[in-house]
């Protein structure tokens, strides 16, 4: 007999990314369908789901609601690293626990989060590791105002200094802005072997259309390769035919073609993940996250999630986009998450980025 | 490589100056989530903590014998855990030196960032300290250049042609001015020294 738990559901389905979230949305109910369908779990999940419409100020709000109104104290959501920040409050005063599905910039360790997806460690360095002995070391780098723009380039900056390359540029733009006039006519001067985009949404869309167009031009039609380690199949249809070449790092990629990519199948993971740590241990779901990883150990599942930092294990897997599906490039077996960058920050690359000149 | 990594923690030791208490226990966990070496030590630091890369110290409980240095000495950030709020505690905490600090019950949050604000305070007070020796060296030194000056006014120069014959003579010897005035009010003390029977005569 299953016993049925509330999850809750904090993803937006409206707002500047709501094309993410619906991904990501789409995954947990896809999750949640298959551990109830499953028979050889003993949990089921009953979602109790909120909608923050891509507004800051409602995640904290609607994210006490569900901890104070229903039994839920597993959370799946969040995309922004802005509206985890605005949730972690009240997951500490609730005791609840926030399953996080999509990447971020790193630099924290909240024991109420499960980190889920990939950090720095995961996809910005081996991205690079890639693109500096493949594409060349004339850098350029572009990012939504905020946050995850500004820290992957200043990680992917110290990447790229220790690699003797150069940065050509390193701009920003309001989030949602399409406004890219200058941010091109730089890129035409400066042709760069390879521009990190860490824009989301509509300006990375509008940024995509504008490049497109300036590799039409005599001169470009190599080089201005563009890498990007927040860009997955959920975003294909919305850039269109412009993000043709464009190279990603994550985690996961469809196999079949499908469009979820990353941010849909970690979060169904995520959900499943919930499922085999409760699975057999009634009053478990309250617990502390450390304390339910770290004794799921002894019931015979070997959990995703570091029982310290509490980031998951991930491949790094780079892939190209090619008639709208993303091709694997290179793949590196799962690396244990570095959210710090301060353990194995060498153990990403398979060539070492200084020799020995004689 | 460690050029690249990140602030240069990994690896990194930090010693917890705490008795054994649950409002530690958030500590402990996170720096080592962000990779350093913790060891603890209460009521004492014992003197190998002197190789530590930071010290966090209890200012609630805590007094000047604790440390192995004097306070304000530590050759090290210091990080503060500030329970009471009283003013007296706070002075002391001041006085030993803390370079940034951390409220008690010690969670996830705050802990990355106090070892940057502390390490980067640490790092400006030992430039500024070796700044200031610098200067007050150089201040007492200015004594000794207008002596030298004075010495080459008393053989007829102007003040001008006094300090322009100071800086040539710096620059043949290869040396900075300072040192020029030092050696030759030196020189001049002992030819003076010699000839003091003459110019009584002469006087």
């Amino acid at each position: 007999m299953k016993r049925t738990l509330d999850i809750g559901v904090l993803l937006s389905r409206s707002g500047m990314y709501a094309a993410l979230a619906y991904a990501s949305r789409l995954g947990v109910l896809q999750g949640v369908a298959e551990v109830n369908a499953d028979r050889t779990l003993d949990v089921a999940f009953r979602v109790v789901e909120r909608d923050p419409e891509g507004r800051l100020d409602r995640y904290a709000p609607l994210c006490r609601e569900i901890l104070r109104d229903s039994q839920a104290r597993h959370i799946f959501g969040c995309i922004t690293s802005a509206s985890r920040k605005e949730v972690i409050p009240e997951l500490e005063r609730f005791g609840g626990v926030l399953w996080y599905p999509v990447p971020y910039e790193g630099f924290e360790a909240s024991e109420h989060v499960a980190y889920m997806h990939a950090c720095p460690n995961q996809h910005l360095i081996p991205l690079l590791d890639w693109a500096l002995p493949s594409l060349g070391k004339r850098a350029y780098f572009v990012g939504s105002n905020y946050i995850w723009g500004w820290e992957m380039a200043r990680i992917a900056r110290e990447r790229v200094a220790a690699a003797a390359g150069d940065v050509l540029g390193d701009r920003y733009i309001a989030v949602g802005d399409t406004d890219l006039d200058h941010i091109i006519q730089e890129i035409r001067a400066l042709k760069p072997n390879f521009i990190l985009n860490s824009l989301v949404g509509d300006s990375s869309y509008a940024f995509l259309a504008r490049l497109a167009e300036l590799k039409r031009e005599a001169g470009f039609e190599s080089g201005l390769t563009v890498l990007s380690c927040n860009f997955t199949e959920c975003e294909v249809e919305s850039a269109g035919r412009a993000a043709e070449g464009l190279v990603s790092a994550g985690p996961w990629f469809e196999p079949e073609g499908g469009s979820g990519g990353s941010f849909h199948e970690i979060a169904r993971q995520s959900v499943h993940e919930l499922a085999k740590l409760l699975h057999g241990r009634p009053g478990a779901d309250v617990l502390p996250l450390s304390e339910l990883v770290q004794s799921a150990a002894g019931s015979g599942h070997t959990p995703r999630l570091d029982p310290t930092n509490l980031h998951a294990r991930q491949p790094a897997i780079i892939a190209r986009l090619l008639n709208g599906r993303f091709h694997e490039i290179k793949r590196l077996p799962p690396l244990a998450a570095d959210p710090y960058l301060t353990r194995q920050f060498e153990a990403s690359h398979d060539h070492p980025l200084l020799k020995v000149v004689s | 490589m460690t050029g690249i990594r990140t602030e240069n923690l990994g690896g990194a030791t930090a010693w917890i100056l705490h008795r054994p208490h649950p409002s530690v226990q958030g500590l402990i966990r996170q720096l080592g989530v962000i990779g350093l070496v913790v060891r603890e030590a209460w009521p004492e630091l014992p003197a190998e903590a002197i190789g530590a890369d930071f010290i966090f110290y209890d200012a609630d409980m805590g007094h000047d014998e604790q440390f192995p240095w004097a306070a304000g000495q530590s050759p090290m950030p210091m990080i503060a855990l500030i329970g009471s709020e009283a003013p007296g505690r706070l002075r002391w905490a001041m006085e030993m030196g803390a370079h940034a600090q951390l409220l008690k019950p010690m969670s996830d949050k705050g802990v990355y960032a106090a070892l940057l604000v502390a390490r980067s305070n640490f790092d400006r007070a030992k430039s500024s300290d070796a700044i200031i020796t610098d200067l007050q060296n150089r201040l007492s030194a200015r004594q000794t250049v207008v002596r030298a000056v004075m010495i080459f006014v008393m053989q007829g120069k102007t003040e001008a042609e006094a300090y322009d014959l100071l800086r040539q003579t710096a620059m043949a010897w290869r040396v900075t001015i300072e040192t020029a005035a030092e050696r030759l009010v030196a020189n001049h003390s002992n030819e003076r020294g010699n000839d003091d029977g003459r110019r009584i005569d002469l006087a």
